[in-house]
């Protein structure tokens, strides 16, 4: 309530829009981000749990060899069958910039005082900030080196493709054909990063409940927490699982495997532009139905 | 805070240590004073700081000036005497020595409310608090040229949730301990910054209210706006440090509903 009446002009853009701005910033979090994140960690922890997925096909394979056959069906699905895919990209890459600009512009507006107020909530008020931050910083640095191919950010240098999915992402994070020093802290940065973003994701589930009134009661507000807590617990598992499983994957199996799959639908293997420098020939594998569907 | 006495019977001596400012602007100091406290005799801060007053030597042995501080009721209902005692926001009235400094050698430190300008040593101004309940009309609308005759019927259960939400006393304690609540200065800002958990919970008591929630829409459109419900971060810090035991949370999800409804209801009429 303004004793003084204020002139349009002179109310910032934010100002003016204000909650409409604030529960936007609270909406992407969950529609796009937050759907995309569960698509994104459920197809890539499938290089753990992939050779389940095939259903009792290539039983000949290893789960490691399974796991890298299942996950690059997938990714072959998502390139060839998703339509307007760059749309879908866009759309995501314009909500997580409109997230994370909102998102520095309210944190900036408070101050962290666990020191004083060191109870579970204010942590997680300070974490939800700080995984923020560091947040942003790894989707940069993983979109970048992944999808938009700068590739002198990967130790190694590898160029990461599509038609090879499981064996160049397996070469980003080892940096290499074997792990080095680059790939280990590269891949400790995943680690603080998808662990970081798991997180966000989970606990700001439980406060936007909060922020559009769904969950009222103290009570109502913790059983939500416990669901955020699970809901939370399952991504992370299936985010480690992702990142361990492409951190052991051997990438030159990883390629044979992939080559196999093109063999087995009698598609022309892609040209490889990792690992050049050494012959590599299709896993062979029982003639079975394997990825029939 | 209600945790019993674990202090042994007989006399002890502890160290107030105070953080003094004489004035707005002025630079802060940290001076410490001995105290000679017996135990069961319920002594609280500011019965120490009267006792500090009455001789104002610091424990170097140099005198300085009284302590300048606030106090009222002291029993906890007024909140004029809030400060941040060893780094928490309490009422000081209620802070027995006998609790929170049991042993011989304890060192108490208080400190004036951070958020608010301090007026001298303990002394602040709060007056931010009471204009955040201006911004949510925190009233009932009554005057008029004719009696009203009487209110609409209040049912028990309104009551009861209205009760607890009503014995907030503007004491300041969830505004301090929160971080999204922060010091300005410049009094412009005021109608922009965060309201903060008290004016949030006010706004629910009179929009709960039969007669005060034909002043609903107008709060709930200050709610909407900048520095309202929607600038909460959910640390929940106000909730654990509210001396009332105020559900501010549960105030702070309902005002975020009834703003999200109001939100769609003007979407829909274009008001």
């Amino acid at each position: 309530m303004s004793n003084t009446p204020v002139s349009q002009s002179s109310v910032s853009f934010l100002d003016r829009h204000h909650l409409l701005l604030r529960r936007l910033h609270s909406l992407s979090g969950i529609v796009p981000i937050g759907v995309f994140l569960i698509a994104h960690l459920v197809t890539n922890s499938s290089i753990m749990w992939g050779k389940v997925g095939l259903r009792g096909d290539g039983a000949d394979m290893s789960l490691a060899e399974g796991g890298a056959f299942y996950f690059h069906k997938e990714v072959v699905w998502i390139n060839n069958s998703i339509p307007h895919l760059l749309l879908i990209e866009l759309t995501l890459w314009a909500a997580i910039a409109f997230h994370s600009v909102l998102g520095f512009v309210y944190a900036f507006s408070g101050r962290s005082n666990t020191r004083n107020y060191g109870y579970g909530a204010n942590w997680r008020y300070t974490l939800q900030r700080i995984s923020g931050y560091i947040g942003i910083l790894f989707i940069f640095y993983h979109v970048a080196t992944l999808r938009w191919g700068w590739s002198f950010l990967v130790p190694g240098g590898t160029t990461w493709s599509h038609h090879y999915a499981a064996s160049t992402l397996a070469l980003s994070l080892r940096g290499g054909t074997e792990i080095t020093l680059a790939g280990v802290l590269v891949s400790a940065f995943y680690f603080v990063g998808i662990t970081l973003l798991v997180f966000h994701f989970a606990n700001g589930l439980w406060t936007s409940a909060i922020t559009w009134g769904l969950t009222v009661s103290q009570r109502a507000q913790q059983q939500w927490g416990y669901a955020c807590a699970a809901i939370g617990t399952g991504l992370m598992l299936a985010a480690w699982a992702s990142l361990l499983g492409f951190f052991l994957l051997d990438p030159v199996q990883a390629t044979r495997v992939e080559q196999a799959y093109y063999q087995k639908y009698g598609q022309p293997i892609p040209k490889r532009h990792h690992l050049t420098d050494q012959n590599i020939t299709p896993l062979k594998t029982e003639p079975s139905t394997l990825g029939k569907n | 805070m209600h945790t019993p006495s674990t202090a042994k019977p007989g006399t002890r001596t502890i160290t107030m240590k105070i953080k003094r400012c004489d004035g707005p602007g002025k630079p802060e100091r940290w001076e410490s004073f001995s105290l000679s406290v017996t135990t069961g005799q319920g002594m609280n801060i500011i019965a120490a700081l009267q006792v500090i007053a009455a001789k104002p030597v610091t424990v170097e042995g140099s005198r300085t000036t009284p302590v300048v501080w606030d106090s009222g009721c002291l029993e906890e209902v007024c909140g004029a005497c809030t400060m941040v005692v060893n780094g928490k926001v309490r009422q000081t009235c209620s802070a027995l020595l006998d609790q929170i400094a049991p042993n011989d050698g304890d060192v108490v430190t208080l400190e004036p409310m951070s958020k608010f300008p301090v007026v001298r040593d303990l002394s602040v101004n709060r007056q931010r608090v009471f204009h955040n309940l201006k911004r949510v009309s925190a009233w009932v609308p009554i005057d008029g040229t004719y009696a009203l005759g009487p209110g609409p019927r209040e049912t028990p259960a309104e009551q009861e949730v209205r009760y607890t939400l009503s014995t907030c006393m503007s004491c300041g304690c969830c505004l301090e301990a929160c971080p999204q609540f922060n010091q300005e200065p410049d009094s412009k800002n005021w109608d922009t910054a965060f309201l903060g958990a008290h004016a949030i919970s006010q706004a629910r008591l009179f929009n709960s209210h039969a007669t005060g929630k034909e002043l609903a829409p107008q709060r709930l459109d200050a709610l909407s706006g900048p520095g309202g419900v929607g600038d909460c971060g959910n640390a929940q810090n106000c909730v654990k440090v509210c001396p009332k035991k105020i559900p501010l949370t549960e105030s702070i999800g309902a005002m975020g509903r009834a703003v999200t409804i109001h939100a769609v209801k003007k979407l829909f009429t274009m008001k």
